[in-house]
């Protein structure tokens, strides 16, 4: 029995109470709303009417379905694409190691949309490829391969990251005990080092399914017109296309959310059956061997990766900025700067947007930093009962689709009792961020702290530290690498989220993503490339600096 | 490390200054209009300059603003709508939501694009949307498409995405009845793709992949083209359905005096022409535009009763054209 450090009960009910607020009652509203169709307008009349409608539908079996298909496939797919090389990051001294983790991280600043749109007018009849080489390769990717395809090329970076990071940590040590021991090195690696990097493996794996299952844009750009629907796009009908049907639109949600506890309580049983300590405080040094002759095939994985990955959508995008009209196609005549000169001309709001997205998203990567640090020692350490329904709590967002909560966030803070509301007030986009990415720092920094040793935090206790000096001095310290990457990532999906900012975004202001999809919708589609561009460059950049700053070692 | 306390200062300086220009809600007018963007800030702008009104704009698709008037019908907030659906003023009045105020500039508004609580501002009409560069013969009329040199040539907006496409539907099936949907099996067969909304449509017909879209909406399509994009709109001559803008103003607004003064500006000579600049027709009949206006284009009736069953048409819709 451990005994209940002073001043834990604080951090937990400050943790509990933060989670409510941003997490709690956004879905608690949404529910009200799934339940009573007319909680919008204040009325509690008809109750489940909704549910009576929605769920006999026969249609709900298929989104269903299609929806568990798309994550499930999404889930394998990152793991055979992305696992070896996250492995071979680990085990091999790879040349310009860090570089190949800042191009890896540059998927996350593509937007999904901007992606599946890229890959479209790359690969579709007409396309780029088809101009340059007479082939497209629209039969594919207008199919759910095609989906598939393009969702795991936007998110091999959590399991790439998962995987170099938790195998580095683990494989040194506990795998040489195991070499010693008299273990084959295949047999050290799956006897060993494998079952304890399981937990930040699962952990990032749980946030692809739920990232798979969550996602719009790319589902909606490219398999509608195959007549795949997922349950994302048939909230999307519902609450976007009119006639609007928000109690509708809520039961779905509801589906979704409990497909994505269901998946979570799958990770957490993973997780938590052994102990596994693998930081306990005793220095290591990673051991890294030298790959010798296999140099070219592990140099060749990760330049397949990062072309398909990152060079070709990243050309698709470029490409399109640059040419003045799409009918034009790629000839000499039609390259030209115009789209950049229009997204910089004075006035045009795009460097404003640009702005306002960079401070809301470095806001939320601090908050959602701290919160998430202290959330997660809370779920981790606290002996306390109901720390599994914080962590709960803390992962829920990341299954909600953004649609969701931004109607979710209206509900509670447009209601007229509030005496002041963040609603209709930029801090309503800092709220739906950190709502929405607050998963990312939990699961990460929970990830570090299960591989670090209480006795180290025993051990300052011992010596005289608070609970809060050795949150600082102790915990801090061993979870921040793990946190300063969640951190990146929260900033690099921030700069660019979509959905709940075209709800949420106070009249007369913009961001980055709401002034690009206007573009697309209104303007052109080069010039909404042609900031995206930019804006991918403007966060690479920034995250470049701050990669330049953790030198030495591994960025993650 | 003194120089990350800098990076650190800097980013927490940019944070407040860009948190710090929240909002003051006073009496400023609250405007959700669906788009074009580039109408709704010169609008906002030309009636700012002319009244000294503050409007708070929200911009964004015809969904979106819908979706956000829904969630906050508790603690509603926008005093004028501009939507590009019909069918949602149509919806908004009759639960009540509306205020009574037809605006003096409407006079030459057509009678038919006027009603009680809204008025059309523009329309748009669909069209047969073509790619000027590609191999197929330009179309003249919808049946047209069912010569089988279309095959896999045709693109379509999906009508459960996009209002105007629904209201294209149900025009063709209101004038041909079983005809508009014989002529969907056909195209159907011939490997017509249904993409998304109406930017999804028009998209591979830009890049090459396909030639016409079938149902395209014509302002769209004239932007493009003025663009540079070697596209042209045709509206065929046997008729085609038009998709009227309204304005509005919600029945709770604090503003009444300002809110009516804005959709008399819009509804004003200046505003109408700011209507036409984007390649709508001007809903007032004494506004020039640089495209076909309504008088010239024949336009389809839709009845009301096959306009009504969503559910029906959204369905048939759905069988004719998915699982092949």
């Amino acid at each position: 029995m451990r005994r209940r450090p002073e001043g834990s009960h604080v951090l937990v009910a400050a943790s509990a109470v933060g989670l409510i607020l941003l997490v709690g009652l956004p879905l608690l509203f949404l529910l009200l709303q799934a339940v009573f169709p007319g909680f919008n307008e204040g009325s509690f009349d008809q109750p489940f009417q909704a549910f009576r409608e929605t769920l006999p539908d026969p249609a709900l079996a298929e989104l269903t379905g299609n929806t568990l298909l798309l994550g499930l496939a999404v889930v394998l797919g990152t793991l055979v694409v992305a696992g070896p090389v996250g492995l071979l990051r680990a085990v091999y001294r790879i040349p310009a190691a860090t570089t190949w983790d800042v191009i890896f991280l540059v998927p996350f600043m593509i937007p999904p949309y901007i992606a599946a749109m890229a890959w479209m007018m790359t690969l579709q009849p007409g396309g780029y490829l088809e101009q340059l080489t007479g082939v497209h390769a629209g039969g594919f990717l207008f199919s759910v391969g095609g989906v598939v395809f393009v969702m795991i090329l936007n998110l091999f970076p959590l399991t790439y990251f998962a995987v170099s990071r938790t195998v580095a940590a683990v494989g040194g040590r506990q795998g040489a005990v195991a070499r010693v021991c008299g273990a084959s090195p295949w047999r050290a690696f799956v006897r060993v080092t494998l079952p304890l990097c399981l937990p930040g493996i699962a952990a990032a794996q749980l946030l692809v399914f739920v990232l798979s299952i969550e996602e719009f844009g790319t589902p909606a750009t490219l398999a509608s017109r195959s007549g795949f629907h997922v349950l994302v796009t048939g909230i999307h009908e519902r609450f976007a296309d009119w006639p609007i049907d928000i109690p509708g639109a809520a039961v779905l949600s509801t589906v979704l959310v409990v497909l994505a506890i269901a998946a979570y309580g799958l990770q957490h049983w993973l997780v938590t059956r052994r102990d596994r300590v693998t930081v306990t405080g005793k220095p290591v040094q990673p051991q890294q061997a030298e790959p010798g002759r296999w140099r070219p095939a592990v140099l060749a994985a990760f330049g397949m990766l990062a072309f398909a990955g990152v060079v070709l959508p990243l050309t698709g995008m470029v490409v399109t900025a640059l040419t003045r009209t799409v009918s034009g196609g790629l000839t000499p005549g039609n390259l030209a700067l115009d789209h950049f000169r229009a997204a910089l001309e004075p006035g045009s709001g795009a460097l404003t947007a640009l702005l306002n997205s960079l401070g809301l998203a470095t806001g939320t990567a601090l908050v959602t930093a701290v919160a998430g640090m202290v959330i997660a020692w809370c779920v981790v350490r606290a002996p306390v009962r109901g720390r599994t329904l914080l962590d709960a709590l803390a992962v829920l967002p990341n299954a909600i689709p953004g649609i969701v909560v931004a109607v979710g966030l209206v509900l509670v803070w447009n209601q007229p009792w509030w005496p002041i509301t963040v609603y209709n007030t930029p801090l309503i986009l800092l709220v739906a961020y950190c709502c929405l990415l607050i998963p990312y720092p939990v699961r990460y920094a929970a990830a570090g702290l299960r591989q670090t040793s209480v006795s180290l935090e025993q051990a300052a206790r011992v010596a005289g530290a608070g609970p809060m000096r050795i949150l600082v001095r102790v915990v801090l310290p061993l979870v921040l690498p793990s946190v300063l990457v969640a951190m990146l990532l929260v900033f690099a999906v921030a700069t660019r989220e979509l959905v709940a900012s075209l709800i949420l975004t106070p009249p007369g202001m913009h961001t980055v993503a709401t002034y690009i999809f206007r573009q697309f919708e209104q303007g052109s589609v080069g010039e909404g490339m042609a900031l995206s561009t930019i804006a991918v460059a403007v966060t690479t950049g920034l995250l470049l600096l701050v990669a330049r700053r953790l030198r030495g070692g591994m960025l993650v | 490390m003194p120089s990350s306390n800098r990076a650190a200062t800097v980013m927490t300086l940019t944070l407040v200054s860009v948190l710090g220009v929240s909002t003051a809600h006073g009496q400023e007018l609250t405007v959700y209009s669906s788009g074009p963007g580039e109408l709704a800030n010169n609008l906002v702008s030309g009636f700012e300059e002319e009244t000294g009104v503050d409007v708070n704009l929200f911009q964004s698709t015809t969904g979106d603003v819908m979706s956000r008037l829904e969630a906050e019908r508790v603690n509603p907030q926008a005093d004028v709508i501009i939507s590009a659906s019909w069918d949602s003023a149509a919806d908004l009045e009759a639960e009540g939501r509306l205020l009574d105020y037809t605006s003096s500039n409407a006079e030459s508004v057509p009678d038919f694009l006027v009603n009680d609580t809204y008025t059309a501002q523009g329309v748009a009409a669909l069209s047969l949307a073509y790619n000027t560069q590609s191999d197929v013969p330009r179309p003249s009329e919808w049946e047209d498409l069912r010569d089988p040199v279309y095959t896999d040539q045709v693109s379509m907006p999906d009508p459960a995405q996009s209002g105007s496409a629904y209201d294209f539907v149900a025009g063709l099936v209101s004038d041909r009845g079983e005809d508009a949907w014989a002529l969907l099996d056909v195209l159907a067969d011939q490997g017509l793709i249904v993409p998304g909304a109406n930017r999804a449509a028009l998209n591979p017909v830009l890049q090459g992949g396909r030639s016409v879209v079938f149902g395209a909406v014509d302002y769209i399509a004239l932007g493009q083209a003025a663009r540079g994009e070697s596209v042209e709109v045709i509206h065929p001559d046997s008729g085609t359905v038009i998709a009227p803008r309204p304005i509005m103003i919600q029945a709770d607004t604090d503003q009444p005096d300002q809110a009516k003064s804005f959709v008399d500006f819009v509804l004003s000579e200046t505003g109408q022409r700011m209507v036409a600049d984007v390649f709508l027709m001007p809903a007032r009949a004494d506004i020039p535009a640089d495209r076909a206006t309504i008088d010239e284009l024949t336009v389809i009736e839709t009845k009301d009763d096959v306009a009504a069953d969503r559910e029906a048409l959204l369905g048939r819709f759905k069988e004719v054209t998915e699982g092949r």
